[in-house]
C-alpha cells in the first residue's frame, strides 16, 4: 500500500482520539547505541514466557529497542516456517506489500501514523500451507534504552490449513522505566488454518503502550487470540479489530489482566462476521488493584448468517481507588444471529472465602487461591507446558496475593 | 466430640436458633429432622463458624476446647469437615487444584486419588473451576470429596441426599456409610432418604430454631413419615404450652 506522507503528517498532529494524548516530542527515536544479547535479557524475556535459552531448540525472534537482536526457524521446521524482519521480507516479496496496513489504517490516529512514518523492526511470520507446528514460536520486544519509542510492524501469515501457536512477550527492561511502544500487527489466518497466539505483556509504572492489532479469518479458520498483562503501565490503549470474513470463521479472544499501581488501560475487542456461521468469544477477566483504572469495551458486529458472538467481562477489585468499566456493544443485522453479553464486577466474594476457610484455609490463602484462580488461563487452549509456564508467570507476578 | 449448650443465634437482628442444646459423643452419628426454614442449616453455619451467624448466648465445644470465638478455619484444623448444602461456585479455582491442596499433596496423590474414584469424579470435572456448571449430584459428590480430603473426625452433612437422582444417592450413601466408620457426624436432612444407607444412633427434631426432641431415629423418622411435621409442630406447642 502506497503511503501518503502529508495525509500522515497531518493525523500526526491531532490529538489521539482514544486513551491518554501523549505528546511523542518526549520520546528519542532512537537509541543512543545498539544492544547485545546478554544474560540479563533473558531473564526479562523469561519473565514474560519467552526463553531464550530454548532459542536454539525453538523458533525465536528477539527485538531489543529497534534492532532484531536474534532471529532463527528450529532446524526441523526450515522448510515449514519463514522468520526474517518485516524489512528484509518486503525486499524478498514483493506480493507482501499488499499485505502491509491493510488490516489496520495508517491514517487511524497519531500513533499508526507515527509507526507508518518511523516505525523501525518486527517480523515477517509466515506458517507454509499445511503445515503444522506443535511447539511453539516465541517472539519477544524487550525495550532497554531509556525515553525511546519501539515502533514496530509485524506481519503474521498463517496459510491454509496450517496450524501453529505463537508466545510473544513484551516488555521494558527495568532500567529502562520510561519508553513507549507502539506495535502494528496484522495477522492473517486462511482458510481453514488454526492459530493460537499469546501475548504476555509487563511493563512499568512510567510506560505507555498503544498495540494496533488486525485480523482477517478466511473460511473456516480459527484464532485462539489471548493477551495476559501483568502488573502496572502508565498508560494502555489498544482495539484489536477482526474482520470473520470466510465461511464458519471463530475467534476465541481471552484477556487476562491483572493492574496494580496507577495503571490506566482501554482495553477493547472487536470483531465483525461477515461470513455464515462466523463465531466470536470476548473474554475478559480482569483483577484491579491500587489506583489502577481498567476500560474494557468489546463490540461484536454480526452482518452474517448464523453468526453467533458473546461478550463476557469479570471484574475483580481489590480497591476502593480502582476503577472497572464495562461497556459492551453488541450489534445484529441478521434474524437468525445470536449476540450475547455478561458482565460482573465487584470485590473477593465473603461467601467464597467462608467456603475456603471451611475447608481449613487460612483467609490470606483463600484470597490468594480466588485472585488467582480469577486470572484463569484455561479458555486460552493452551498446550500443558505452555499453560504451566504462563501459570507461573501470572503467579509470580500475584505474589503479593 | 461436639457438645452445644443454650446456644442463641442470629443473622441480621433476627433470631433463628434459641436454647439449642445438643451433645454427639465421639464415634456417635446424629440425624437432625426438621422442615425447612427451621433453623437446621443455621445449627451447621453456626457451629462451623460462618461470620454472619452471630452468637448472642451459649457456649459450643469441640473436643472439650471451647471453639465459640474460634475463626472457621482453626475449627477445621481441629478436627471438624462439613458438607454444605448450596456451595458456591468458585471461578478459575480447579477441583483437582483444591483437592490436591487440602490433602496436603501436590499432585493428585493416594489419598485423592482414592476419593475420586469411589465418588466418581471424572477427570473431566477434576479439571472444571468448583461448583461451575455442576449438576446437583456433582456438587454432592465434590462437597463430599472435599469434606473428606482433610480426613477430619466430625463430619457436618447438611443435606447430603436433597437434589440428588437415586443413582448418586446410593453413591453417596454407600460412600458415607464407609467413611463414616469411627467417625461422629451431624447429619441434617429434610425427607431422611439418606436414612437407607446410614444408621444413626440418635435423631433430633429442630422446629422453629429449637430442637423440641430427641430420640431413637427410626421411630422418630417413622412418625414424621406418616404424619409429617405438623406432628411434630403440634407436639412441640403441647410441649410448650
Amino acid at each position: 500500500m502506497q503511503l501518503d506522507e502529508e495525509r500522515l503528517r497531518e493525523v500526526l498532529r491531532k490529538p489521539a482520539p482514544l486513551g491518554l494524548d501523549i505528546d511523542l516530542q518526549e520520546f528519542k527515536q532512537a537509541p543512543e547505541q545498539r544492544v547485545e544479547y546478554y544474560e540479563d535479557l533473558a531473564q526479562a524475556s523469561l519473565e514474560v514466557g519467552v526463553d531464550l535459552d530454548k532459542r536454539s531448540k525453538l523458533t525465536t525472534f528477539l527485538q531489543v529497542d529497534h534492532e532484531a537482536i536474534y532471529k532463527a526457524v528450529q532446524k526441523q521446521f526450515e522448510k515449514d516456517i519463514e522468520l526474517m524482519t518485516l524489512e528484509e521480507a518486503l525486499e524478498k516479496y514483493e506480493w507482501l506489500r499488499e499485505y502491509v496496513w491493510r488490516l489496520r489504517s495508517p491514517y487511524e490516529d497519531k500513533y499508526s501514523a507515527f509507526n507508518a512514518l518511523h516505525g523501525k523492526g518486527g517480523y515477517f511470520l509466515r506458517i507454509r500451507e499445511g503445515r503444522r507446528i506443535h511447539l511453539p514460536i516465541q517472539t519477544c520486544f524487550l525495550t532497554y534504552s531509556p525515553e525511546i519509542v519501539q515502533n514496530v510492524h509485524n506481519v503474521i501469515m498463517v496459510e491454509p490449513d496450517a496450524e501453529a501457536y505463537i508466545i510473544t512477550g513484551c516488555t521494558a527492561h527495568k532500567k529502562a522505566p520510561k519508553g513507549l511502544h507502539i506495535g502494528v500487527t496484522e495477522i492473517y489466518v486462511k482458510r481453514s488454518a488454526k492459530l493460537n497466539y499469546t501475548m504476555i505483556h509487563k511493563w512499568g509504572p512510567s510506560f505507555h503502550v498503544r498495540p494496533r492489532t488486525g485480523i482477517l479469518l478466511e473460511d473456516g479458520a480459527e484464532l485462539v487470540y489471548n493477551y495476559i498483562t501483568l502488573g502496572s503501565v502508565a498508560s494502555f490503549q489498544s482495539q484489536p479489530s477482526a474482520r470473520l470474513a470466510g465461511e464458519g470463521a471463530t475467534l476465541s479472544m481471552n484477556n487476562v489482566v491483572y493492574l496494580e499501581r496507577s495503571s490506566d488501560m482501554d482495553l477493547w475487542g472487536e470483531a465483525f462476521i461477515e461470513g455464515s456461521g462466523g463465531r466470536v468469544e470476548l473474554i475478559t477477566n480482569a483483577v484491579v488493584a491500587d489506583r489502577a483504572k481498567l476500560t474494557n469495551r468489546g463490540r461484536i458486529v454480526c452482518d452474517a448468517d448464523n453468526g453467533k458472538g458473546h461478550i463476557s467481562c469479570r471484574g475483580l477489585m481489590l480497591s476502593d481507588e480502582a476503577e472497572v468499566s464495562a461497556i459492551p456493544c453488541l450489534v445484529s443485522r441478521r434474524m437468525d444471529s445470536e449476540l450475547t453479553h455478561e458482565a460482573a464486577i465487584g470485590r473477593i466474594s465473603e461467601e467464597q472465602l467462608f467456603y475456603l476457610m471451611a475447608r481449613g484455609i487460612s483467609r490470606e490463602e483463600a484470597e490468594s487461591l480466588i485472585v488467582r484462580g480469577f486470572l484463569d488461563t484455561s479458555p486460552m487452549k493452551l498446550p500443558e507446558h505452555l499453560e504451566k509456564g504462563v501459570r507461573r508467570i501470572i503467579d509470580l507476578a500475584v505474589k503479593g496475593f | 466430640m461436639l457438645r452445644i449448650e443454650n446456644l442463641h443465634v442470629e443473622v441480621g437482628g433476627k433470631l433463628l436458633l434459641r436454647e439449642v442444646n445438643l451433645e454427639v459423643g465421639e464415634g456417635e452419628v446424629h440425624v437432625l429432622f426438621g422442615p425447612n426454614g427451621s433453623g437446621k442449616s443455621s445449627l451447621a453455619m453456626a457451629v462451623i463458624g460462618h461470620p454472619s451467624y452471630k452468637l448472642v448466648e451459649g457456649r459450643i465445644f469441640f473436643k472439650g476446647v471451647d471453639i465459640t470465638e474460634k475463626p472457621v478455619h482453626e475449627r477445621v484444623k481441629l478436627g471438624i469437615g462439613v458438607v454444605f448444602q448450596n456451595p458456591p461456585r468458585i471461578y478459575g479455582v480447579k477441583l483437582k487444584d483444591l483437592l490436591n491442596k487440602l490433602a496436603g499433596e501436590r499432585e493428585l496423590g493416594d489419598g485423592v486419588l482414592k476419593l475420586i474414584d469411589s465418588l466418581n469424579i471424572s477427570e473431566d470435572l477434576l479439571s472444571r473451576s468448583v461448583n461451575v456448571g455442576f449438576s446437583g449430584g456433582e456438587v454432592k459428590r465434590c462437597e463430599i470429596a472435599q469434606a473428606l480430603a482433610t480426613n477430619p473426625d466430625f463430619l457436618i452433612l447438611d443435606e447430603p441426599d436433597s437434589g440428588v437422582d437415586l443413582e448418586n444417592l446410593e453413591l453417596i450413601g454407600r460412600e458415607l456409610s464407609r467413611a463414616l466408620r469411627g467417625k461422629s457426624a451431624l447429619v441434617i436432612t429434610h425427607h431422611g432418604h439418606i436414612l437407607r444407607y446410614l444408621k444413626p444412633s440418635r435423631a433430633h427434631v429442630m422446629i422453629r430454631g429449637t430442637i423440641i426432641c430427641s430420640g431413637e431415629p427410626d421411630r422418630i423418622f417413622e412418625r414424621i413419615v406418616s404424619d409429617g411435621y405438623r406432628w411434630c409442630e403440634k407436639c412441640s406447642l403441647m410441649r410448650r404450652g
